[in-house]
Protein backbone atom coordinates (compact mmCIF):
# COMPACT_ATOMS: atom_id res chain seq x y z
CA UNK A 1 0.00 0.00 0.00
CA UNK A 2 1.52 3.25 -0.69
CA UNK A 3 0.91 6.23 1.21
CA UNK A 4 -1.78 8.60 0.62
CA UNK A 5 -0.35 12.59 0.31
CA UNK A 6 -1.80 12.85 3.71
CA UNK A 7 0.39 10.28 5.35
CA UNK A 8 3.26 11.99 7.67
CA UNK A 9 6.47 11.42 5.63
CA UNK A 10 9.29 10.27 8.09
CA UNK A 11 11.60 13.57 9.03
CA UNK A 12 15.64 12.46 8.46
CA UNK A 13 16.45 9.89 11.77
CA UNK A 14 17.17 12.20 14.95
CA UNK A 15 19.45 11.26 18.06
CA UNK A 16 18.96 12.72 21.08
CA UNK A 17 20.62 12.75 23.93
CA UNK A 18 22.52 14.81 26.98
CA UNK A 19 24.97 12.09 27.53
CA UNK A 20 26.84 11.56 24.33
CA UNK A 21 29.93 10.79 25.37
CA UNK A 22 28.54 7.81 27.90
CA UNK A 23 26.77 6.28 25.35
CA UNK A 24 29.00 6.30 22.81
CA UNK A 25 31.16 4.48 25.34
CA UNK A 26 28.59 2.04 25.94
CA UNK A 27 27.59 0.98 22.78
CA UNK A 28 31.08 0.86 21.57
CA UNK A 29 31.03 -2.33 24.34
CA UNK A 30 27.99 -3.55 22.70
CA UNK A 31 29.48 -3.57 19.10
CA UNK A 32 32.90 -4.95 20.53
CA UNK A 33 30.87 -8.24 21.55
CA UNK A 34 28.47 -9.01 18.89
CA UNK A 35 29.38 -12.10 16.98
CA UNK A 36 31.57 -11.48 13.82
CA UNK A 37 30.90 -14.05 11.34
CA UNK A 38 32.66 -17.42 11.45
CA UNK A 39 34.76 -18.29 8.00
CA UNK A 40 35.13 -22.10 7.72
CA UNK A 41 38.70 -22.26 7.30
CA UNK A 42 41.35 -24.54 8.39
CA UNK A 43 42.74 -22.03 10.94
CA UNK A 44 39.19 -20.60 12.29
CA UNK A 45 37.48 -24.11 12.58
CA UNK A 46 39.10 -25.61 15.38
CA UNK A 47 38.34 -22.09 17.51
CA UNK A 48 34.86 -21.99 16.21
CA UNK A 49 34.67 -25.91 17.77
CA UNK A 50 36.10 -24.76 20.61
CA UNK A 51 34.20 -21.59 21.29
CA UNK A 52 31.02 -23.87 20.64
CA UNK A 53 32.20 -26.36 23.53
CA UNK A 54 33.74 -24.05 26.29
CA UNK A 55 30.47 -21.80 25.48
CA UNK A 56 28.14 -25.12 27.01
CA UNK A 57 31.08 -25.62 29.87
CA UNK A 58 30.54 -21.87 30.65
CA UNK A 59 26.85 -22.50 30.98
CA UNK A 60 26.82 -25.71 33.02
CA UNK A 61 29.38 -23.78 35.26
CA UNK A 62 27.37 -20.81 35.90
CA UNK A 63 24.43 -23.53 36.23
CA UNK A 64 26.26 -25.19 39.15
CA UNK A 65 27.45 -21.60 40.81
CA UNK A 66 23.89 -20.58 40.87
CA UNK A 67 22.75 -24.27 42.60
CA UNK A 68 25.81 -23.93 44.93
CA UNK A 69 24.38 -20.28 46.18
CA UNK A 70 21.16 -21.53 46.76
CA UNK A 71 21.89 -24.79 48.73
CA UNK A 72 24.31 -22.27 51.14
CA UNK A 73 21.33 -19.37 51.71
CA UNK A 74 19.20 -22.76 52.46
CA UNK A 75 21.41 -23.89 55.43
CA UNK A 76 21.27 -27.19 53.89
CA UNK A 77 25.60 -27.59 53.77
CA UNK A 78 27.98 -27.70 56.41
CA UNK A 79 30.65 -25.02 56.84
CA UNK A 80 33.12 -27.36 56.01
CA UNK A 81 30.78 -28.18 53.19
CA UNK A 82 30.37 -24.77 51.63
CA UNK A 83 34.57 -25.03 51.81
CA UNK A 84 34.61 -27.60 50.04
CA UNK A 85 32.58 -26.92 47.11
CA UNK A 86 33.49 -22.91 47.01
CA UNK A 87 37.00 -24.53 45.80
CA UNK A 88 35.81 -26.92 43.44
CA UNK A 89 34.05 -23.84 41.44
CA UNK A 90 37.12 -21.87 41.67
CA UNK A 91 39.25 -24.55 40.38
CA UNK A 92 36.60 -24.88 37.27
CA UNK A 93 36.68 -20.93 36.80
CA UNK A 94 40.22 -21.40 36.46
CA UNK A 95 40.58 -23.96 34.62
CA UNK A 96 37.83 -22.50 32.13
CA UNK A 97 40.25 -19.31 32.44
CA UNK A 98 43.42 -20.93 31.17
CA UNK A 99 41.10 -22.20 28.25
CA UNK A 100 40.05 -19.27 26.88
CA UNK A 101 43.26 -17.85 27.38
CA UNK A 102 44.63 -20.75 25.16
CA UNK A 103 41.85 -19.98 22.17
CA UNK A 104 42.17 -16.79 22.70
CA UNK A 105 38.61 -16.29 23.74
CA UNK A 106 36.92 -13.18 25.73
CA UNK A 107 34.29 -13.83 28.25
CA UNK A 108 31.81 -12.34 26.24
CA UNK A 109 32.56 -15.02 22.89
CA UNK A 110 31.15 -17.51 25.10
CA UNK A 111 28.06 -16.97 24.82
CA UNK A 112 24.95 -17.09 22.09
CA UNK A 113 22.16 -15.61 21.09
CA UNK A 114 19.56 -17.54 20.57
CA UNK A 115 17.17 -15.02 18.90
CA UNK A 116 13.72 -14.31 20.65
CA UNK A 117 14.78 -16.35 23.84
CA UNK A 118 17.63 -14.44 24.53
CA UNK A 119 21.05 -14.86 25.49
CA UNK A 120 22.56 -17.73 26.70
CA UNK A 121 24.72 -16.46 29.48
CA UNK B 1 25.07 -15.15 -9.35
CA UNK B 2 23.42 -14.75 -5.76
CA UNK B 3 20.79 -11.71 -4.85
CA UNK B 4 21.30 -9.67 -2.06
CA UNK B 5 18.51 -9.17 -0.45
CA UNK B 6 17.94 -5.44 1.12
CA UNK B 7 13.90 -5.46 2.07
CA UNK B 8 10.40 -6.33 1.52
CA UNK B 9 8.09 -3.96 0.26
CA UNK B 10 4.60 -2.83 -1.22
CA UNK B 11 3.58 0.11 -3.27
CA UNK B 12 6.79 0.40 -4.68
CA UNK B 13 7.04 1.27 -8.78
CA UNK B 14 10.94 1.67 -8.69
CA UNK B 15 13.75 1.90 -7.05
CA UNK B 16 15.34 5.49 -6.36
CA UNK B 17 17.34 7.03 -9.29
CA UNK B 18 20.92 6.35 -8.37
CA UNK B 19 20.47 4.06 -5.72
CA UNK B 20 23.23 1.98 -4.97
CA UNK B 21 23.80 -0.84 -2.65
CA UNK B 22 26.26 -3.13 -1.79
CA UNK B 23 29.42 -2.86 -3.49
CA UNK B 24 28.21 0.09 -5.13
CA UNK B 25 25.75 -2.55 -6.88
CA UNK B 26 22.71 -1.13 -9.15
CA UNK B 27 19.71 -1.60 -7.07
CA UNK B 28 16.40 -3.42 -8.56
CA UNK B 29 13.21 -4.04 -7.83
CA UNK B 30 11.75 -7.40 -8.35
CA UNK B 31 8.16 -8.44 -8.14
CA UNK B 32 7.00 -11.45 -7.21
CA UNK B 33 3.47 -12.34 -6.12
CA UNK B 34 2.38 -9.35 -4.47
CA UNK B 35 5.36 -8.18 -2.98
CA UNK B 36 8.46 -6.24 -4.46
CA UNK B 37 11.72 -6.80 -2.94
CA UNK B 38 14.25 -4.25 -3.37
CA UNK B 39 17.93 -6.45 -4.30
CA UNK B 40 20.60 -6.21 -6.11
CA UNK B 41 23.35 -9.07 -8.14
CA UNK B 42 25.95 -10.37 -5.99
CA UNK B 43 29.09 -12.11 -6.72
CA UNK B 44 30.02 -14.06 -3.90
CA UNK B 45 28.44 -16.26 -0.96
CA UNK B 46 29.36 -14.40 2.11
CA UNK B 47 29.11 -10.21 2.31
CA UNK B 48 31.87 -8.86 4.76
CA UNK B 49 30.89 -7.21 7.50
CA UNK B 50 31.98 -3.67 7.10
CA UNK B 51 30.83 -0.03 7.59
CA UNK B 52 30.51 0.57 4.48
CA UNK B 53 28.40 -2.40 3.51
CA UNK B 54 26.26 -2.07 6.87
CA UNK B 55 25.75 1.79 6.16
CA UNK B 56 24.50 0.33 2.06
CA UNK B 57 22.07 -1.75 3.39
CA UNK B 58 20.47 0.64 5.72
CA UNK B 59 20.58 3.33 3.28
CA UNK B 60 18.59 1.41 0.22
CA UNK B 61 16.15 0.29 3.03
CA UNK B 62 15.73 3.64 4.33
CA UNK B 63 15.33 4.90 0.66
CA UNK B 64 11.75 3.31 0.39
CA UNK B 65 10.57 5.11 3.78
CA UNK B 66 9.42 8.04 2.36
CA UNK B 67 6.88 6.28 0.21
CA UNK B 68 6.22 2.96 2.35
CA UNK B 69 7.25 0.97 5.56
CA UNK B 70 9.42 -1.99 4.24
CA UNK B 71 10.09 -4.73 6.13
CA UNK B 72 14.27 -5.11 6.09
CA UNK B 73 15.91 -8.31 5.45
CA UNK B 74 18.51 -9.20 8.07
CA UNK B 75 22.01 -7.98 6.68
CA UNK B 76 23.97 -9.98 4.45
CA UNK B 77 21.01 -12.13 3.02
CA UNK B 78 22.44 -13.56 -0.16
CA UNK B 79 19.62 -16.21 -1.86
CA UNK B 80 18.93 -16.72 -5.65
CA UNK B 81 16.06 -15.79 -6.97
CA UNK B 82 14.16 -19.13 -6.91
CA UNK B 83 14.78 -19.31 -3.42
CA UNK B 84 12.79 -16.09 -3.01
CA UNK B 85 10.43 -16.94 -4.79
CA UNK B 86 9.68 -20.11 -2.79
CA UNK B 87 9.93 -17.95 0.24
CA UNK B 88 7.20 -15.19 -0.51
CA UNK B 89 5.12 -18.02 -2.24
CA UNK B 90 5.33 -20.51 1.61
CA UNK B 91 5.59 -17.20 3.97
CA UNK B 92 2.82 -15.30 1.85
CA UNK B 93 0.37 -14.95 4.66
CA UNK B 94 2.94 -14.53 7.49
CA UNK B 95 4.56 -11.97 5.16
CA UNK B 96 1.49 -10.17 4.70
CA UNK B 97 0.42 -9.72 8.55
CA UNK B 98 4.41 -8.78 9.40
CA UNK B 99 3.35 -5.61 6.37
CA UNK B 100 -0.18 -5.49 8.12
CA UNK B 101 1.80 -4.60 11.45
CA UNK B 102 4.47 -2.52 10.35
CA UNK B 103 2.17 -0.38 7.40
CA UNK B 104 2.12 3.28 7.94
CA UNK B 105 4.25 3.10 11.16
CA UNK B 106 8.30 3.74 11.87
CA UNK B 107 10.56 2.33 14.66
CA UNK B 108 11.34 4.52 17.54
CA UNK B 109 14.21 3.74 19.69
CA UNK B 110 15.26 4.79 23.09
CA UNK B 111 17.94 3.12 25.23
CA UNK B 112 18.81 3.94 28.67
CA UNK B 113 21.84 4.37 31.39
CA UNK B 114 21.24 3.88 34.97
CA UNK B 115 24.48 4.38 36.31
CA UNK B 116 24.37 3.19 39.72
CA UNK B 117 26.00 0.17 41.54
CA UNK B 118 24.32 -2.97 41.36
CA UNK B 119 26.30 -5.13 43.86
CA UNK B 120 26.29 -5.00 47.60
CA UNK B 121 29.26 -4.04 49.45
CA UNK B 122 31.83 -7.11 49.67
CA UNK B 123 31.18 -8.59 53.30
CA UNK B 124 34.22 -9.48 55.09
CA UNK B 125 34.87 -12.84 54.31
CA UNK B 126 37.85 -15.19 56.91
CA UNK B 127 41.56 -15.25 54.76
CA UNK B 128 42.03 -19.17 55.21
CA UNK B 129 38.35 -19.67 53.95
CA UNK B 130 39.11 -19.32 50.19
CA UNK B 131 36.12 -21.34 48.81
CA UNK B 132 33.51 -19.76 51.30
CA UNK B 133 34.92 -16.53 50.26
CA UNK B 134 34.78 -17.26 46.47
CA UNK B 135 30.69 -18.38 47.13
CA UNK B 136 30.06 -15.23 48.90
CA UNK B 137 31.33 -13.35 46.34
CA UNK B 138 29.64 -15.36 43.67
CA UNK B 139 26.13 -14.69 45.98
CA UNK B 140 27.28 -11.18 45.56
CA UNK B 141 27.33 -11.04 42.38
CA UNK B 142 23.99 -12.90 41.22
CA UNK B 143 21.84 -10.67 43.80
CA UNK B 144 23.15 -7.38 41.77
CA UNK B 145 22.21 -9.48 38.24
CA UNK B 146 19.29 -10.16 39.52
CA UNK B 147 17.99 -6.60 41.42
CA UNK B 148 19.36 -5.00 37.84
CA UNK B 149 17.07 -7.38 36.11
CA UNK B 150 14.38 -6.55 37.97
CA UNK B 151 14.66 -3.00 37.66
CA UNK B 152 14.88 -3.10 34.07
CA UNK B 153 12.02 -4.63 33.47
CA UNK B 154 9.96 -1.97 36.36
CA UNK B 155 11.85 0.27 34.13
CA UNK B 156 10.20 -1.41 30.74
CA UNK B 157 6.66 -1.23 32.64
CA UNK B 158 7.09 2.29 33.74
CA UNK B 159 8.16 3.47 30.12
CA UNK B 160 5.22 1.73 28.26
CA UNK B 161 2.96 3.55 31.05
CA UNK B 162 4.13 6.61 30.09
CA UNK B 163 4.18 6.55 26.00
CA UNK B 164 0.86 4.93 26.12
CA UNK B 165 -1.17 4.45 23.04
CA UNK B 166 1.43 6.12 21.05
CA UNK B 167 3.06 2.91 20.59
CA UNK B 168 1.67 0.63 18.46
CA UNK B 169 4.16 -2.37 19.42
CA UNK B 170 6.76 -2.30 21.38
CA UNK B 171 10.09 -5.16 22.22
CA UNK B 172 12.34 -4.27 24.55
CA UNK B 173 15.45 -6.15 25.21
CA UNK B 174 18.12 -5.64 29.01
CA UNK B 175 21.48 -5.24 27.88
CA UNK B 176 24.38 -6.82 29.07
CA UNK B 177 26.74 -3.96 29.89
CA UNK B 178 27.04 -2.80 33.22
CA UNK B 179 25.61 0.65 32.81
CA UNK B 180 23.42 0.15 29.48
CA UNK B 181 20.09 -0.86 31.21
CA UNK B 182 17.50 -0.99 28.50
CA UNK B 183 16.78 -0.58 25.04
CA UNK B 184 13.61 -0.71 23.71
CA UNK B 185 12.20 -0.28 20.14
CA UNK B 186 8.90 1.29 19.54
CA UNK B 187 6.75 0.87 16.56
CA UNK B 188 4.94 4.18 16.25
CA UNK B 189 2.58 5.82 13.67
CA UNK B 190 3.63 7.83 11.53
CA UNK B 191 1.13 10.14 12.23
CA UNK B 192 1.93 10.17 15.98
CA UNK B 193 5.74 10.70 15.90
CA UNK B 194 5.76 13.90 17.72
CA UNK B 195 3.01 12.99 20.27
CA UNK B 196 5.36 10.13 20.82
CA UNK B 197 8.69 12.40 21.53
CA UNK B 198 6.28 15.28 23.47
CA UNK B 199 5.61 12.07 25.76
CA UNK B 200 8.88 10.75 26.06
CA UNK B 201 10.38 13.76 27.25
CA UNK B 202 7.74 14.35 29.72
CA UNK B 203 9.14 10.78 30.62
CA UNK B 204 12.62 11.45 31.07
CA UNK B 205 11.74 14.69 33.16
CA UNK B 206 10.08 12.19 35.49
CA UNK B 207 13.12 10.38 35.82
CA UNK B 208 16.32 12.47 36.10
CA UNK B 209 18.15 9.69 37.63
CA UNK B 210 18.58 7.54 33.92
CA UNK B 211 19.90 9.07 31.04
CA UNK B 212 18.04 8.70 27.48
CA UNK B 213 19.23 8.52 23.71
CA UNK B 214 16.40 8.58 21.84
CA UNK B 215 16.73 8.25 18.15
CA UNK B 216 14.19 7.53 14.98
CA UNK B 217 12.70 7.78 12.97
CA UNK B 218 13.96 4.17 11.28
CA UNK B 219 12.58 1.52 9.47
CA UNK B 220 11.29 -1.35 11.20
CA UNK B 221 14.39 -3.50 11.82
CA UNK B 222 13.30 -4.70 15.02
CA UNK B 223 9.54 -6.00 14.34
CA UNK B 224 10.45 -7.41 10.56
CA UNK B 225 12.14 -10.68 11.93
CA UNK B 226 12.16 -11.83 8.10
CA UNK B 227 15.51 -13.45 8.39
CA UNK B 228 13.05 -17.01 8.25
CA UNK B 229 15.26 -19.92 6.83
CA UNK B 230 15.35 -19.71 3.30
CA UNK B 231 14.97 -23.15 1.64
CA UNK B 232 14.87 -23.57 -2.68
Amino acid sequence: MELSPETPRPAEPEIETSHVEEFVEQLRCVTDSLPSRINIDAQSVEQGLAKLVLTLIEFIRRLLEKQAVRRMEGGDLSPEQIEELGLALMKLEAKLHELKTQFGLTDEDLNLDLGPIGRLI
Amino acid sequence: MKLYAYCLTEGIDSPAESLTGINGSTVRLLNLNDFSLLVSDFAGDTVPVSRDNALAHAAVVRSVLDQTTPLPFRFGTLVTQQQLENYVTTRRDALQAKLELVRGCVEMSVKIIWDRPWTEEPPVTEPDKPGTAFLVEKRRELLGSETRAEEAKKIARWLTERLGEAVREKEFRANSTDKLLLTAAHLVERSRVEEYRSLLKNARLERPELHFLASGPWPPYSFANIDLEFKS
